[in-house]
């Protein structure tokens, strides 16, 4: 029995940083109907920023994720002006958006390659490496911290989206961009916006994750499925769906882990995609038949 | 008698268009420049000659290595570029061919170039298993499995024992001197490469092409105008599958090692869809235009720069430009303007 609960704070903590490293990318899929495949290479980016602020300055990862999250968005900015504004009103515009974010994808894994080569890092502040007891059961502090602080800052955004006049226009866009843009919403500032949000998203997760996984620029390849099957399960768009969707595959992947092996937790995610793919590809929360 | 009178009237129409058709194409191919396919092959054939001359191995690796990537392109085409459904975890299949011929070479000892149809047509077999189930998604979510199943096989291939796990097989290589010893690969790839631009010809002019190329342009409207698309494009799957196996296995052979982080790399995915975006998607003659043009372009900046991080990053960069600026490639681009020169027009 202390297994069984051991297993799920543990998976339950993770799934915590795994929302949040997929809520950005839900957000940005969304409002402007972009899979953006970058993400996780702009997780991994937030990652190093983190890790440099901690080796070079000093400051705790937790709070390199306002540094980080804002540097973030900035590129977010960047990057939708120089490659999506142009392309809002092509024909196959979701397809397209797929391979300019692979491409993407290679850009940033190239250029975190050739500046911070391919070691494997892991910032390490005290509480990475120490644990709470209750009992039996152990709560390592990093996993802990990271969890919560990602819930956390997901019901801030989702309270942030429910609430303020940004937020009901972002939500408007989601569900149907002519009509928000008909009733004077300017659709093209609200996708620069919520890329921006997404991306700062993936900025601060990636100074939480820096403590949790150890990464290296290319790790972002087994995150693309990893999280793409978290936002697929919850619903693309939805961020409540991908926070259940996090939730429920990381406890299933964690016994998978310590039941099975380590090498078939990552597994669980990939499976879990395709079969979500196959039987239900709109997700738990999401309502379009198909994101196409 | 008013039924027989309309039945004969309207075999009569769709005789003469088919007449009319039959005409057109032959008008086609009379224009269709063959001698000059025939005689880059003829030159490419002659090559190794270069060997009595002097050391050309490096010329040689370059050949055969784009002869690869063309036969890769190429059957990527068929998936990607007729049928519109882009893969980017055709690299399994790559993986799969290699690590199938290379363990009959190790236990029985027979020559990858025996058995590079075989290790194609399990890939085929494989790739239509695969196709069946994710080719009832499409557009960002055939991608998407598509890098899942990338991803599945790096696990499968990393774990697996039998087949060497993460540190793969080392294959035995052939007993020829070091001047002759591409020289059976270099053929092979030749061959290959040969073989599939030509099916990819014959299959864009069939009737399975043409139900192909609908399904990329609307998928609805095609199966209403009764095509079996589920079978139409699993097959295509499959051929696809089937040719980048068959590279697969000579590569294994030639490399004289397999190892997963060789053969599932994300990246040779990757350069199959930049190859055919750059040299136009759903030609016959892009993928093989892009297939040098990105060889090239990594020998350079390997050359200049060395790092592959650099690589990557180039890679990335060529996609971005190529895919906002030119999304119809360089022969889609020429032939739109009409500025195609007849050589290149191979479609």
């Amino acid at each position: 029995m202390a297994e069984i609960i051991q297993i799920l704070i543990l998976g339950l903590a993770l799934g915590g940083v795994i929302a949040l490293m997929g809520s950005g990318l839900s957000l940005v899929f969304g409002v402007m109907h972009i899979v953006n495949l970058a993400h996780p290479a702009l997780i991994i980016g937030g990652a190093y920023i983190a890790f440099w602020g901690f080796r070079l300055l000093g400051i705790d990862p937790i709070l390199m994720m306002i540094p980080s999250a804002m540097i973030m968005a900035l590129v977010g900015v960047v990057i939708y002006k120089l490659m999506f504004e142009k392309e809002a009103r092509s024909a196959k515009y979701s397809e397209m958006t797929v391979l300019l974010t692979f491409a993407l994808a290679m850009i940033v894994e190239g250029l975190l390659g050739s500046l911070f080569t391919n070691t494997h890092r892991v910032t390490s502040p005290d509480y990475a490496t120490e644990a709470f007891f209750i009992g039996n059961v152990f709560i390592p502090k990093g996993q802990l911290y990271a969890g919560v602080l990602s819930l956390t800052l997901i019901a801030g955004v989702a309270l942030f989206l429910k609430y303020s006049r940004l937020g009901y226009a972002i939500r408007a866009t989601t569900q149907n961009r002519e009509a928000a843009e008909l009733l004077g919403v300017n659709v093209n500032r609200i996708s620069i916006i919520s890329f921006a949000l997404g991306l700062g998203l993936a900025g601060a997760a990636g100074a939480l994750v820096s403590f949790v996984f150890s990464f290296f620029p290319a790790k972002h390849w087994e995150w693309i499925p990893m999280l793409m099957s978290v936002v697929v399960l919850g619903g693309m768009g939805s961020i409540l769906g991908t926070v259940i969707g996090a939730l429920a595959l990381s406890v299933i992947a964690a016994f998978v882990g310590t039941w099975i092996g380590a090498t078939w937790s990552t597994m669980t995610f990939f499976l879990a995609l395709f079969v979500i793919l196959l039987v239900r590809p709109q997700g738990l929360f999401g309502d379009k038949p198909e994101m196409s | 008698m008013a039924t027989n009178m309309n039945q004969a009237s309207v075999s009569a129409v769709v005789e003469a268009r088919r007449a009319h058709n039959l005409k057109l194409a032959r008008k086609a191919d009379q224009t269709r420049v063959l001698w000059f396919p025939v005689a880059i092959m003829a030159v490419l054939l002659a090559l190794p000659l270069l060997q009595y001359a002097g050391n050309y191995n490096y010329l040689l690796h370059l050949v055969l290595f784009t002869a690869s990537y063309v036969a890769m392109a190429s059957s990527w085409n068929i998936l990607g570029g007729f049928t519109g459904y882009v893969s980017l975890g055709h690299s399994v299949f790559f993986g799969i061919g290699g690590y199938v011929a290379g363990m009959i070479l190790t236990r029985y000892g027979i020559s990858t170039l025996i058995t590079a149809p075989l290790a194609g047509l399990i890939a085929a077999i494989i790739g239509y298993g695969v196709g069946m189930i994710t080719l009832k998604v499409r557009g960002p979510s055939f991608i998407i499995s598509s890098i899942a199943l990338l991803m599945i096989a790096r696990i499968l291939f990393d774990n697996w024992q039998f087949i060497g796990g993460a540190n793969g097989l080392t294959l035995p290589s052939n007993d020829l001197s070091v001047q002759w010893s591409k020289l059976p690969y270099y053929y092979a790839m030749l061959a290959i490469a040969a073989i599939t631009v030509w099916s990819s010809y014959k299959i864009k002019h069939s009737k399975f092409g043409l139900g192909l190329r609908a399904i990329a342009k609307d998928e609805i409207k095609a199966e209403s105008a009764g095509i079996n698309t589920r079978f139409y494009k699993v097959l295509a799957f499959a051929l696809s599958a089937f040719f980048v196996g068959m590279a697969g296995a000579i590569w294994g052979e030639y490399l004289t090692y397999l190892r997963p982080n060789i053969f599932l790399l994300i990246g040779v995915s990757a350069n199959l869809v930049l190859m055919c975006i750059l040299g136009g998607k759903g030609t016959i003659a892009g993928p093989i235009i892009g297939a040098i043009l990105i060889v090239a372009l990594n020998e350079i900046f390997v050359a200049l720069l060395g790092a592959s991080e650099v690589n990557i990053l180039g890679t990335g960069v060529v996609m971005v430009l190529a895919l906002m600026f030119f999304p119809l490639g360089i022969i889609g681009t020429l032939a739109r303007k009409g500025k195609l020169p007849r050589l290149l027009n191979w479609d």
